[in-house]
């Protein structure tokens, strides 16, 4: 009886264990960068420190990484082969029409921005993914919003690539 | 006549009720609408090639913000409990002492950070959430050689928004509290850093010793003792 006892517990406690170890951040830490802007992208100067902002707090959500460091921080050796860095560039940017969405809709003067970001590892600078999201929202909403949506697709992505890296190396 | 004099009444209660609402909106710091930010944590820095001990003199606040103990105007308001600029160098100042880095004058440290707040508290963001953002920039200054080097920190947070008034100063203060440890940990734990300590602290023998002894290498080469001189080179190198 006191054996069935201990065996029921081990068998109840193996996918605890399992959890325990799906739920290990499989990264060190990820170094996210301001990103860069194409040549006539107007964006106001502040969008840039938001996105930066967004992008790490979405990163973290993503749980894959142990850390969000930001842009300059200094890894210790040891890390820096579990090591990621994200970096980016707005290659496009639309203000949008009020009228045009108004009087036309069906997706017709919708603000929208387009942005490429890649995720290389820190040790050797490999390239380990690429994301490119298009990123389209009502033209009276604030362009932080737009910065949100952004940050939540790229950090999306990011997690759904390294996945799949991780599933083919 | 008459009419004039009738309409002159109402506009002037008019103008009083504008003036007395703005006046009213402004909102004043009491000990309900004050927070206490500080670090949750001292952050610890980075690990440099020696020990070496930094003091932080007052920190200049160059927002040009008014009220800069003012972080949310809305909902009767929300305020800082000292300066940002005290805030910042008690931060900073903490996190060098907990790991014995900290000088407790200018006179004993071999490196003075002198830093220059752009930004503290809230910034513009979507409406939809909190934003926090910590900007600032440091003179790092060697008092005996008076070279210096100008580094740059900066710290975000992103906190959820509340409609309680308990709820809104609770995240303001944890999103504030993170922004600013996050700035802390951009500066002592940054690339910069290190770069600027590693060319403001530059060891004797590294400075002067090697380009001289190289110097007279290369002389010793040109006038042909080379054999001699490259040995003496070792000799005094090893």
């Amino acid at each position: 009886m006191r054996f069935l006892a201990l065996a029921l517990v081990g068998l109840l406690s193996l996918p605890a264990a399992a959890s325990v170890k799906e739920s290990e951040p499989q990264f060190k830490t990820i170094e996210a960068k301001h990103f860069t802007r194409a040549e006539g992208v107007e964006l106001s100067p502040q969008f840039t420190d938001y996105l930066y902002a967004e992008l790490r707090s979405e990163l973290a959500k993503t749980k894959m990484f142990a850390q969000v460091i930001g842009e300059g921080e200094a890894v210790e050796d040891a890390d820096a082969a579990r090591s990621l860095v994200i970096e980016g560039m707005i290659t496009e940017y639309k203000s949008g029409n009020v009228a045009k969405a108004v009087i036309i809709g069906f997706g017709a003067g919708m603000r929208s921005m387009k942005i490429n970001a890649t995720v290389k590892r820190r040790s050797d600078q490999v390239n380990l993914a690429s994301v490119n999201v298009h990123i389209k929202i009502s033209p009276r909403w604030r362009e932080e919003i737009m910065a949100k949506a952004a940050a939540h697709d790229i950090a999306g992505e990011v997690k759904k690539a390294l996945k799949q890296l991780a599933k083919n190396p | 006549m008459r009419f004039l004099r009738t309409l002159r009444m109402p506009a002037g209660f008019i103008l009083l009720l504008a003036f007395s609402s703005a006046h009213a909106d402004e909102p004043k710091p009491t000990t309900e609408n004050t927070i206490h930010v500080q670090l949750p944590a001292p952050v610890t820095p980075q690990k440099f090639a020696r020990p070496i001990h930094f003091f932080v003199p007052e920190v200049i606040d160059r927002s040009g913000n008014a009220q800069p103990t003012l972080v949310l105007r809305e909902k009767g308001g929300v305020f800082l409990d000292r300066p940002p600029a005290q805030i910042a160098r008690e931060a900073i100042s903490q996190s060098l002492k907990a790991a014995d880095l900290l000088a407790p004058d200018a006179a004993s440290a071999e490196l003075v950070l002198q830093v220059y707040l752009f930004h503290f508290g809230l910034a513009h963001g979507s409406g939809l959430d909190f934003f926090g953002k910590v900007d600032f920039a440091v003179t790092v200054k060697n008092l005996k050689t008076g070279e210096s080097q100008q580094i740059q920190a900066s710290g975000t947070s992103i906190a959820g928004l509340a409609v309680r008034k308990k709820n809104i100063q609770k995240n303001v203060q944890a999103n504030i509290e993170a922004a600013l440890e996050d700035a802390v940990r951009n500066l002592l734990r940054g690339t910069q850093l290190k770069e600027a300590i590693a060319a403001l602290t530059k060891d004797s023998a590294s400075a002067r010793g090697v380009p001289v002894l190289m110097e007279t290498a290369f002389f010793a080469i040109e006038n042909r003792n080379r054999q001699q001189t490259l040995r003496k080179l070792y000799e005094e190198v090893t």
